[in-house]
């Protein structure tokens, strides 16, 4: 469970870590939308946007290898649909066949496709995280989602709530640890058996951790009353979030990017 | 079962530059069948890493030295963790959070049909039975009743009686005394005592509490920076004090009265036990007044 890095923020001081944690999510959306633009049939586009993530990373002074490590997370499903794409995509030209295995180019070139498109955006998502700590992400959203309240949709309670669940992730895999650990003591067998037994035996787990995930939130609330906590009425906020010119520099190189992408596309539309 | 350990180390985090942390240290240590041992040391000397590392929830790493406990080699790929867990139970720091069976009797039963599998209604009954008695509870009262309702104190030790039930050979405790007010920290200890000897043969406990080690000990380990920083009995422990001291640990009342008495030039000598430091006292006292 440890070996789950991906989303783990990474602390560091660099231009990427000082942005506007608003244009930081707005810049992740923007770059999902350049991903999804990128022309099915030709993958220059791409080359771009890992480009833009190579740069991105440099300027975050996060080490390369931790991109490697959010990707681990996803493996299982990007292998898995790419399987699903080779061996039961039947348009196209056959390239090889086998048996009743039959493999198209299509079927090859849409696994691919799906492939780099699946890894670049958990890669983009995880660079947001890693250079952006929870509480600002859920600053960052509250901000962005100010229009709401016109319709009243209780905005700050919503963020407020991210960032409290955001926070409590990795004090309640500590404490699965430990509790997997006591039962594991009374000789709880995790490893064997069928799924329904297997199903079974995580009850013992997961009953102490519900119970306990209760009384930390009845403790929390205690503790926030305590601080006469009063919802969103009048809150000022300790640490101001604010706009500056490096804000600017990201939403022009993005524009940059989705420009690229699509004359990328076009270009060669046009010539083969 | 005697436990011996050999220059044992444990890497926590190790292909990560910013988590990487020695938690033990070329450690050595024996523990004799039928100690009542006693670990003390500073937050985050490895204390917890290292207990759990005796009934292998924490696996040896390769290369990183040996743990033989009786016929159970550890650093054997082939040893039976299951037959080793039920010889050696651990009771973890607030143990009462692992509770989780709608009744105290299911909840201890737990390890029961666990570790003997094929085990008759009769017989499980006839072990819950012990342990609830043996730790303090009227079985006919307590054992229909949702481990959920009870105190603090009592849930501890319910945890403590669903660990005893398949009548480990080794006790281990991680901090059971954190939390308990006088009177319940009191009962514990007595239990403790009663146990020793006869259900378990050997226990083996984490404690910050001086007093509780020094009186109940008869071999004390100290901690730090996942070393042994000395071993011995606790006179021999607690005698030197400045060093605990300075490691960031208090010594029992004991060692702090015969020290203050030395600098007003009274010398008592006993093994640091309140009843011996009274009697040696008391002898001195009246000696010195005749
Ligand atoms: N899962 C883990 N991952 C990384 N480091 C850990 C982990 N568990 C413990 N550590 C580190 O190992 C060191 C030893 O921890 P351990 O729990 O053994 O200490 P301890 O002596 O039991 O302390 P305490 O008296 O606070 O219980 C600590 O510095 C801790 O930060
Ligand atoms: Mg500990």
């Amino acid at each position: 469970m440890k070996d789950i890095t991906f989303g783990q923020y990474f602390p560091a001081k660099s231009f990427v870590h000082s942005l506007n944690a608003s244009v930081k999510i707005l810049l992740t959306i923007a770059f999902i939308v350049a991903v999804f633009l990128v022309n099915q049939y030709y993958f220059l586009g791409f080359a771009l946007c890992f480009l833009f993530i190579l740069i991105t990373t440099a300027f975050a002074k996060i080490p390369f290898t931790k991109l490697l490590s959010s990707v681990r997370a996803v493996v299982f499903i990007v292998v898995f649909s790419a399987v699903l794409q080779v061996f039961f995509n039947k348009t196209g030209k056959v390239v090889f066949s086998w048996r009743f295995i039959k493999i198209t180019d299509a079927g090859v070139y849409t696994a691919i496709y799906i492939t780099v498109r699946i890894l670049l955006i958990v890669i983009g998502a995880s660079l947001l995280t890693y250079t952006t700590s929870p509480v600002e992400i859920a600053d960052g959203l509250e901000f962005l989602l100010y229009p709401l309240k016109v319709i009243r949709f209780p905005v700050h309670e919503f963020a407020l709530i991210m960032s409290i669940a955001l926070r409590f992730i990795p004090t309640l895999m500590n404490e699965t640890g430990r509790i997997i650990k006591a039962q594991k003591a009374r000789g709880a067998d995790f490893e064997s058996g069928n799924i329904f037994k297997r199903a079974k035996a995580l009850i013992p787990v997961l009953i102490p951790l519900l119970i306990s995930a209760f009384r930390r939130a009845d403790e929390l609330a205690d503790a926030m009353d305590a601080r006469c906590y009063a919802g969103s009425k009048k809150r000022t906020k300790y640490k101001k979030a604010t706009f500056s010119f490096r804000d600017a520099i990201g939403f022009i190189t993005l524009g940059g990017l989705i420009a690229g992408v699509v004359l990328l596309n076009g270009f060669f539309g046009v010539i083969v | 079962m005697q436990i011996k350990v050999n220059d044992l180390s444990y890497i926590y985090s190790e292909n990560s530059k910013d988590l990487y942390y020695k938690a033990l240290n070329n450690l050595n240590l024996t523990i004799e069948e039928g100690d009542f041992f006693g670990i003390i040391g500073h937050t985050g000397s490895g204390k917890s890493t290292f207990i759990q590392h005796l009934n292998g929830l924490i696996g040896l790493q390769k290369d990183r030295g040996s743990i033989v406990i009786g016929d159970f080699d550890l650093s054997d790929k082939k040893c039976d963790y299951r037959a080793l867990r039920s010889k050696i139970g651990m009771v973890f720091q607030y143990s009462e959070y692992q509770l989780f069976a709608e009744t105290v009797f299911e909840d201890v039963a737990f390890g029961v049909k666990n570790f003997f599998k094929g085990i008759t209604e009769k017989e499980t009954e006839e072990l819950v039975k012990n342990a609830l008695t043996m730790v303090g509870f009227d079985y006919t009262v307590i054992k229909d009743k949702s481990p959920f309702e009870l105190s603090g104190g009592q849930k501890r030790r319910v945890a403590i009686a669903g660990v005893i039930v398949t009548k480990p050979e080794i006790l281990i405790l991680d901090e059971p005394l954190v939390g308990l007010d006088p009177k319940g920290k009191g009962e514990f200890i007595s239990l403790l005592k009663n146990m020793h000897g006869k259900d378990v043969k050997t226990i083996i406990i984490i404690s910050h509490d001086m007093n509780f080690i020094c009186e109940n000990c008869n071999r004390v380990a100290v901690f730090s920076k996942g070393k042994i920083f000395k071993e011995g009995t606790p006179k021999e422990v607690f005698n030197n004090g400045e060093e605990l001291i300075s490691l960031g640990l208090e010594l029992p009342l004991t060692a702090y009265l015969e020290n203050g008495l030395k600098k007003c030039g009274i010398t008592v000598e006993s093994d640091l036990s309140v009843e011996d430091f009274v009697s040696s006292y008391t002898k001195r006292y009246k000696g010195d007044k005749v």
